[in-house]
């Protein structure tokens, strides 16, 4: 039924007459690509700044720890959901632990109602982001198994672990990398540029529509 | 949707005493283009960006064909449902029947146009699955069920207080607020609890890539993200002509489709699907549908000297800067689609015959097509409407066969300036003998509905030809030969 649905219309769009489109101008020409890693990092900076977010650099996986805490104190987190492959070497557990916070990490969820569950009550969710883009401060997620989807956009405040090996110049960089193999394309990659916003009530905007309200990134700069 | 197209003028007139809605379009129509050209300006060479988008959306439509096969057969690869329909009555049966099938009781919604053209939601409501708009814009029309007065903000006009109480009523919120924030973070808690226990999701598609099957969503708000992460079920639905070739192109065409629409050098969010979650993810759709629908664009992809109607994004850039819709807003086009982009592709979907209001106005302007990041020729394909309406004789009204006639008579005087002269000399006192201080205002048969709108002004005593011979200057040809000898 359908496969004649298809043949109906496909055959009606090319039986119409052809035109040869003109070959492509020249591709646009990106400056972000002469960007060096410290030129990459207050781009990224500025741009998230500018949606509110904020950006924080740490020395290392500890330091990483240590800023973790001190953000969690200034929210008043009680429970948070993190995930993310390993999340950069992080040892979220102990965080919790000494930070009097639930931590909720996959190994804690058995299905997808533990994960919804946890992921609407959650004050944060933390997670590992495969990129960060220096054109507009924008994070790029890969959803898998380690990753699920909830936890970036269920929770009122996310926070982003990166290795600053993962800064980038441009959107592309990212998307070579994540769809260069046909057979490893993973079911949802997303660009997230700062917190959920809205305009629709009179273009007043203000963040925090369905999303979260706060984006918090945190640049892991060493080992 | 049900269409109003035929209450054109009424609606704009009504909309042009509406103090509220020109005040707000004033900002509009002000203040857009504004931020649209600071979203433009970012690029190293915004007229090479504008130019390669434009190549890309010529290209896609060009090779539409070939396009659409290799995103169904990629798009099934990666295990993705791929549905077409022919026209809004399928599209809506599937959704309906794979709502059904798993016992929904209701969907939540992210934005998208062609759902609105098909009526989608009025046809699964009808039959007993609730389905909830979840952009806030589209919460508020939803509710209030009103057609949407912009393209990107739907509801942007709705005074506070008229979203508060319709909100009251349905129990979002408790006590009455015209604070937009409080109006907004209300919607949020509200929907949270929908996307919480949600079972099956519908978005739309802004691109699909040929290349990867995958289809890319462009939002603010992150409402599709959660209509992507939480359900075991989403449909997709995408009318034929958003396919792209490839990735690469996909993000040339987000980064100026953020610009022209919201001014924005990116959405907050870029969300793009490849199938249905792996076995081993915790959330993502089990099930992803995609379905493809037709619904007229066969007929004018077909119509090779409107086929490029197929090429728009749906950025708004062309609301935002015609001078019609700066005065009537979204209203009186009666249908999904307003603005130049509704004059140019709501005929061809309701048929010429009855959107003449639609296409005859509009001054030609170009404001546009200048505009357009699809490279779109809004103007020639009026006019190409206006020709077709007025070769028709079935559907021929007096007054265009009066136009008619007029037309041919004057391409006959102007063809000969003897005849030209002679008319000119004949019509002038009977012209400026309606004129009163130096204006016509009105004049004895018909072209009223001309006149409402406009005035003429009365034709001077000389013309310029009898000015300039009165002056008795020399011949300019001869004063040049003289200065060359
Ligand atoms: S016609 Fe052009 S300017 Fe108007 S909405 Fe479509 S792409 Fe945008």
């Amino acid at each position: 039924m359908s496969s004649q649905v298809r043949n109906e219309i496909l055959s009606k769009i090319k039986s119409a007459q052809r035109n040869d489109p003109l070959p492509r101008p020249q591709l646009p020409f990106l400056s972000e690509r002469a960007l060096d890693r410290e030129q990459m990092l207050e781009r990224f900076t500025a741009e998230l700044t500018s949606q509110t977010g904020t950006v924080y650099r740490a020395k290392d996986r500890k330091d990483a720890e240590r800023v973790l805490s001190e953000i969690a104190a200034a929210e008043g987190f009680k429970q948070v959901i993190a995930v993310g492959k390993n999340l950069q070497g992080i040892d979220i557990k102990s965080f919790g632990n000494s930070n009097g916070i639930t931590v909720r990490t996959l190994a804690d969820l058995k299905d997808r109602e533990a994960l919804r569950k946890a992921a609407f009550a959650a004050d944060a969710g933390i997670t590992s982001a495969d990129f960060a883009i220096a054109e507009t401060g924008t994070l790029g997620i890969i959803f898998s198994k380690d990753q699920p989807r909830l936890a970036s956009i269920a929770p009122p405040v996310h926070i982003a672990i990166v290795s600053i090996e993962k800064l980038y110049p441009v959107y592309e960089d990212a998307v070579k990398q994540v769809f260069g193999n046909v057979n490893e394309i993973p079911s949802q990659f997303a660009f997230i540029t700062g917190p959920s916003a809205t305009a629709d009530i009179q273009a007043i905007s203000f963040k925090g529509m369905h999303g979260p309200t706060k984006v918090i990134v945190i640049f892991i700069m060493g080992q | 949707m049900h269409n109003r197209v035929d209450k054109f003028k009424e609606t704009a007139r009504a909309e042009m005493k509406n103090e509220l809605s020109q005040a707000f379009l004033l900002m509009l129509s002000l203040g857009a283009p504004i931020m649209r050209q600071i979203g433009m300006s970012s690029f190293p060479d915004p007229a090479a960006a504008e130019a390669y988008g434009r190549a890309i959306r010529t290209e896609s439509i060009e090779r539409l064909p070939e396009l659409l096969e290799e995103f169904k057969k990629n798009a099934q690869a990666k295990g993705a449902k791929v549905i077409w329909a022919r026209d809004s009555a399928e599209a809506k049966a599937s959704v309906l029947d794979i709502a059904k099938k798993r016992g929904i009781n209701y969907i939540t919604k992210g934005k998208s146009m062609v759902t609105e053209e098909i009526g989608l939601n009025e046809h699964l409501i009808s039959n007993g699955v609730d389905v909830f708009e979840t952009d806030l814009g589209e919460v508020i029309t939803q509710m209030l069920s009103r057609a949407p007065f912009h393209i990107v903000g739907p509801a942007l006009n709705v005074p506070p207080e008229e979203i508060s109480a319709v909100f009251l009523k349905r129990g979002v919120i408790k006590q009455p607020t015209v604070n937009p924030v409080e109006l907004g973070k209300a919607v949020r808690e509200y929907m949270r609890e929908k996307f919480r226990y949600l079972d099956m999701g519908i978005v739309g598609v802004n691109m699909a890539v040929a290349e990867t099957g995958t289809i890319i969503n462009v939002e603010n708000e992150g409402n599709i993200r959660m209509n992507k992460s939480s359900p075991r079920t989403l449909v997709a639905i995408m009318s034929i002509e958003k396919v792209v070739p490839t990735m690469a192109d996909a993000l040339h065409m987000v980064r100026i489709l953020s610009r022209n629409c919201t001014g924005q050098k990116l959405t907050g969010y870029v969300s793009m699907d490849t199938g249905p979650k792996k076995s081993d993810e915790m959330d993502g759709p089990e099930e992803l549908f995609i379905i493809i629908v037709d619904n007229g664009r066969s007929e004018i992809y077909r119509d090779i000297k409107v086929r490029e109607i197929l090429k728009c994004i749906r950025c708004g850039a062309c609301l935002n800067a015609c001078p019609i819709y700066a005065k009537i807003g979204g209203y009186p086009y009666g249908f999904s689609y307003s603005g130049p982009m509704g004059q140019i592709l709501n005929p061809m979907l309701l048929g010429i015959e009855h959107t003449s209001d639609l296409f005859r106005a509009c001054t030609l302007c170009g404001a546009c097509k200048k505009i357009c990041p699809a490279g779109i020729d809004h103007p020639s394909i009026i006019l190409e409407y206006r020709a077709r309406q007025i070769k028709d004789r079935k559907h021929q009204t007096l007054s265009a066969r009066f136009e008619n006639n007029l037309a041919t008579c004057s391409s006959l005087a102007m063809s000969s300036s003897m005849l030209w002269n002679l008319a000119v000399k004949t019509v002038r006192p009977l012209f400026n003998s309606l004129a009163e201080d130096g204006y016509i205002r009105d004049m004895p048969f018909g072209a009223k509905g001309w006149f409402s709108c406009r005035n003429l002004r009365a034709m001077p005593d000389k013309t310029f030809h009898e000015i300039w011979k009165k002056l008795n200057l020399p011949n300019p040809d001869d004063v040049r030969k003289k200065e060359t000898l």
